[in-house]
């Protein structure tokens, strides 16, 4: 009997320990905006000053958030050298880009492209609130690639 | 410049002509239009006056007035504009050159003509700053892109009153030379000053309203001032923006994308809006030969627009007070020496006339490649002189195809009628009125 009752507690901690684990996976893969169920996993990059680049990469985003459903795709457009000018707090887009950040795109903003920018301009640009600050553009990208993102530059 | 795409936009000229949309804009994009045309009537002659049997200026080609018909590059511009440096959206520019045969290079010299050239800073929220030669803010007409006109040819009010031609004199006394006859000493206005603007636009609810204060000098383009006196420009627009009617694709596509950067409406030359507007400007003119001295010229109107769907409107009325364009002696063309000998045709212009005109606009699009337009517009000279008043009705019917969107061509038939309405019927002033014929014009466009 008592060893019965151990073998019983053994198995509801070993239990327990897979659900805390299972959990802490999760929470630790689940980064800020992440989407538990995405089947999908794209990064976009923009990167050159073509204002037609700029809506180009707005529209594949919005085309495959219509296709896929927005819970079930990872978006991150991710903004470095002349494309950061997307990321421009007046920029035209802004309005989509608000609306593709209500529907789970993340835009990163590259930090060492800024400060480049911030010493021509003599000024730091301000930037869309919705902009996530990142080191290096494309480190992020390595980055994205590594956890199984794949990289589409319009 | 880009080719309008997407939803049509709103047709505020001052954020189109002005502006470079903040974030996207280049720091220098070459574009252009070209308009070939073929204008023709049937080359009436003077049916009196003393210029009996010779050409009605009226029926003339412009702007050389030496056929009945004929083609012609009226327009060939090419310009950039852009940013300067693209990191920073507050400093504009805008440059424009015209190499088409028309009343900008065919007068003063040269055979090129800058109509635009200037610098928009826009740094101050509510206030922003174009310094330099461009389009006045004003009528419709004047205002907008002229690649985005409906029409191939002005109503007779903005052709004669606001399309402003600049003179000496006003050609009251007779001329024993051709090459002493009053005509103008520089190119046209072209609906444009050189001097500065401020200007912004705001939104309420879905109302874009638009304001634009300037001060010019007053004496057209491409050359300093005569007379030290300033023109001042007030104009005031407020636009409603019409949801949810797709895009209206005739001459959109053809005008130049328009930013949106207040999180407000779409882009481009044509939307679903409806614009009220009103203008005023007021200056003194110079004039050093026939009747030297300085006179006022006031110009000031009201008007509407509306696109919807498949279609437009509009509608202007406007008044002037001081330096009416009269036409020439006779209705003959300028230069033109007299049947007796001894007299050649002036250019005429009453410093103290008064006039108005006025004009309804309807377009309807038959198919997306194909437009039908339809105005009338009525002139109303020298109302206060009673001899000199004249009363101009045209009526113009329109075609327009859209190859793409860069390019259509238009086709247009323009019933004209002209008389002075305090002189009898059979009076030579009705007889050269009368003279004047239809017009049938053709014009293709195309933007690069």
């Amino acid at each position: 009997m008592r060893f019965e009752r151990h073998r019983t507690f053994t198995f509801l901690g070993l239990l327990i320990s897979l659900l805390i684990l299972l959990v802490i996976s999760f929470a630790a893969s689940a980064e800020v905006g992440q989407k538990l169920f995405a089947e999908k996993k794209i990064v976009l990059q923009i990167s050159d000053r073509d204002p037609l680049k700029q809506a180009l990469v707005l529209n594949v985003a919005n085309n495959l958030l219509q296709h896929y459903g927005p819970d079930q795709i990872e978006v991150e457009i991710v903004a470095f050298a002349s494309g950061l000018r997307l990321l421009f707090k007046d920029n035209v887009n802004s309005d989509r880009i608000q609306s593709l950040t209500d529907n789970g795109v993340q835009f990163s903003a590259c930090a060492n492209t800024l400060r480049s920018m911030s010493r021509k301009l003599g000024e730091t640009p301000a930037l869309n609130p919705h902009a996530v600050m990142v080191s290096a553009g494309v480190l992020r990208i390595v980055e994205l690639i590594d956890q199984g993102y794949v990289l589409v530059k319009p | 410049m880009l080719a309008g795409s997407g939803p049509a936009l709103a047709v505020n000229w001052l954020k189109m002509q002005g502006t470079e949309p903040p974030g996207v804009s280049a720091q220098s994009q070459v574009w252009g239009f070209i308009q070939p045309e073929y204008q023709a009537t049937t080359g009436t002659k003077l049916k009196a006056g003393s210029w009996r049997g010779q050409n009605t200026a009226a029926n003339m080609t412009r702007p050389d007035f030496r056929s009945e018909s004929g083609f012609n590059i009226i327009r060939a511009r090419i310009g950039v504009r852009g940013t300067g440096f693209p990191l920073d959206s507050n400093v504009n520019y805008f440059l424009l050159a015209e190499f088409g045969n028309n009343g900008i290079t065919r007068q003063g010299g040269g055979s090129v003509k800058l109509t635009d050239a200037s610098i928009t800073l826009n740094h101050i929220k509510g206030m922003r700053v174009r310094i330099g030669q461009f389009k006045i803010p004003g009528s419709e007409e004047g205002l907008q892109a002229i690649h985005v006109l409906d029409y191939i040819n002005f109503t007779s009010g903005a052709n004669q009153l606001l399309l402003e031609r600049f003179f000496d004199g006003d050609g009251s006394t007779g001329k024993t030379s051709a090459d002493d006859i009053n005509k103008p000493n520089g190119p046209v206005g072209a609906f444009r000053d050189v001097g500065i603007q401020l200007f912004d636009w705001f939104y309420t609810e879905n109302w874009e309203h638009s304001y634009a204060i300037m001060v010019g000098n007053g004496n057209g383009i491409t050359r300093g001032d005569n007379d030290g006196k300033r023109e001042l420009y007030l104009y005031w627009a407020s636009e409603l923006l019409l949801p949810g009617a797709t895009p209206f694709p005739s001459a959109a596509h053809l005008a130049p994308p328009v930013w949106s950067a207040d999180h407000h409406g779409p882009r481009g030359a044509r939307y679903h809006t409806w614009k009220l507007f009103g203008w005023y400007q007021d200056g003194k003119r110079t004039l050093i030969k026939e009747n030297a001295g300085e006179y006022d010229r006031t110009r000031y109107g009201i008007g509407t627009t509306l696109r919807r769907g498949k279609v437009r409107a509009a509608a202007e009325y406007f008044r002037a007070d001081g330096m009416i364009f009269s036409g020439t002696d006779g209705g003959a063309v300028p230069g033109a020496e007299s049947n007796a000998g001894g007299e050649f045709a002036d250019v005429n212009v009453m410093t103290n006339g008064k006039a108005n005109s006025a004009y309804l606009d309807f377009g309807y699009l038959l198919h997306p490649k194909l437009e039908l337009d339809i105005r009338y517009d009525v002139l109303n000279r020298n109302t206060n002189i009673s001899e000199e008043e004249r009363i101009y009705q045209t009526l113009t019917l329109g075609v327009q195809y859209f190859f793409n969107k860069m390019s259509r061509v238009l086709f247009n038939y323009a019933f004209r009628d002209a008389r002075a309405p305090n002189a009898a019927t059979d009076a030579d002033v009705n007889q050269i009125l009368e003279s004047m014929d239809d017009r049938i014009s053709a014009q293709l466009l195309v933007i690069f």
